[in-house]
């Protein structure tokens, strides 16, 4: 668990610091934490709020972004058979993508019973630094001073993780593509054109991936980066 | 529909994402398109959303000032492309920023 939270107590931090400075409720932006709890999407809500989306877009946005947590409760299922209803409505909260790697780790070594707990306990601790983090950056990031420039934290933070993405031609391709349709749908309304971007750039890495050989990046591989 | 709801609004769906297949795991099988497809969203909509907001932070400025955050993300990518590590970007891009802004003038 240690590798993720190092990965993720920056960007809970940064997300914090851009509700503070958004025009987002600093309260409503820290509780995309506990209500999302899943960082890309909650970057995308507040920065699509702060933009002036209209709102039936940034929840798109948001859902397509969190897609992947249906594959992690694909993943998770079939390890939760038989527990107490109760037990599966609260894992169900926590999965997220350290989380399901901590698990799936417990699940491989512990027995059942063990692996639950090694589960649960690693999934509170994650959720806790996590809300912790972002109340530190909200509440830090609402009194700095402007000249910092604190609101260009999210687009940097962005283009860090885009960029580190540029050696798999897959994503490579939907980083180009997603970037030039954003810049050339700068003008379409209610930021729409962010949607037709990742959607774009998507459909350009998929087509990538059948032009090549099958590349594995599954994303819960436990690294420096941060988790999604 | 307020920043509220929508949040509210995200987040429910994103919970009914987390519990869907707990419950409907013996009726479904995930096709291997959709999770190849759902690797892709993350990067693709990191890049939308940074491309749009340098964009629009470098349009809000004047042509002079626009080159403080055209500077910063440029040696953030740098940064990156040399160092491997996403956090070199804002590590590199502030500074970039707070330099390149004091020194054009207003």
């Amino acid at each position: 668990m240690a590798p993720w939270l190092a990965g993720l107590v920056p960007f809970g931090l940064v997300i914090g610091v851009s509700a503070a400075q958004s025009d987002v409720p600093t309260l409503a932006g820290w509780l995309t934490g506990p209500l999302i709890y899943a960082g890309s999407a909650q970057v995308a809500t507040i920065g699509m709020l702060d933009a002036g989306a209209a709102p039936v877009v940034v929840v798109t946005a948001a859902l397509i972004i969190n897609i992947r947590l249906i594959f992690y409760s694909a993943t998770m299922a079939r390890h939760w058979r038989g527990t107490p209803w109760w037990w599966r409505l609260a894992a169900a909260y926590l999965l997220v993508d350290p989380s399901v790697a901590v698990g799936l780790d417990g699940y491989r070594r512990l027995s059942r019973s063990r692996a639950h707990a090694h589960y649960l306990g690693g999934a509170v601790l994650l959720w806790v630094s996590w809300l912790a983090a972002i109340g530190v950056g909200a509440t830090a990031g609402a009194g700095l001073p402007a000249w910092l420039h604190l609101e260009f934290v999210i687009p940097l933070f962005l283009v860090g993780q885009a960029i580190a993405k540029l050696a798999d031609p897959a994503m490579r391709r939907a980083i180009f593509v997603a970037a030039t349709v954003a810049l050339l749908a700068l003008s379409a309304p209610l930021q729409l054109g962010i949607v037709l971007a990742i959607a774009a750039g998507v459909a350009a890495g998929l087509n990538a991936r059948s032009d090549g050989p099958a590349q594995s990046i599954h994303p819960l591989q436990p690294s420096t980066e941060v988790p999604r | 529909m307020n920043a509220w709801t929508v949040i509210l609004a995200a987040g429910l769906g994103s919970y009914l994402f987390r519990l869907s297949m707990i419950v409907l795991f013996d009726r479904i099988t995930m096709p291997a398109h959709l999770q190849r497809a759902s690797e892709l969203v993350a990067p693709a909509a990191f890049t939308a959303l940074a491309a749009t907001g340098v964009a629009t932070a470098c349009m809000g400025l004047g042509v002079t000032q626009a080159a403080a955050p055209l500077a910063a993300v440029a040696a953030a990518i740098i940064a990156v492309l040399r160092t491997g590590s996403s956090q070199a970007a804002i590590l590199v891009g502030m500074p970039t920023l707070w330099i390149t802004a004091a020194m054009l003038p207003s």
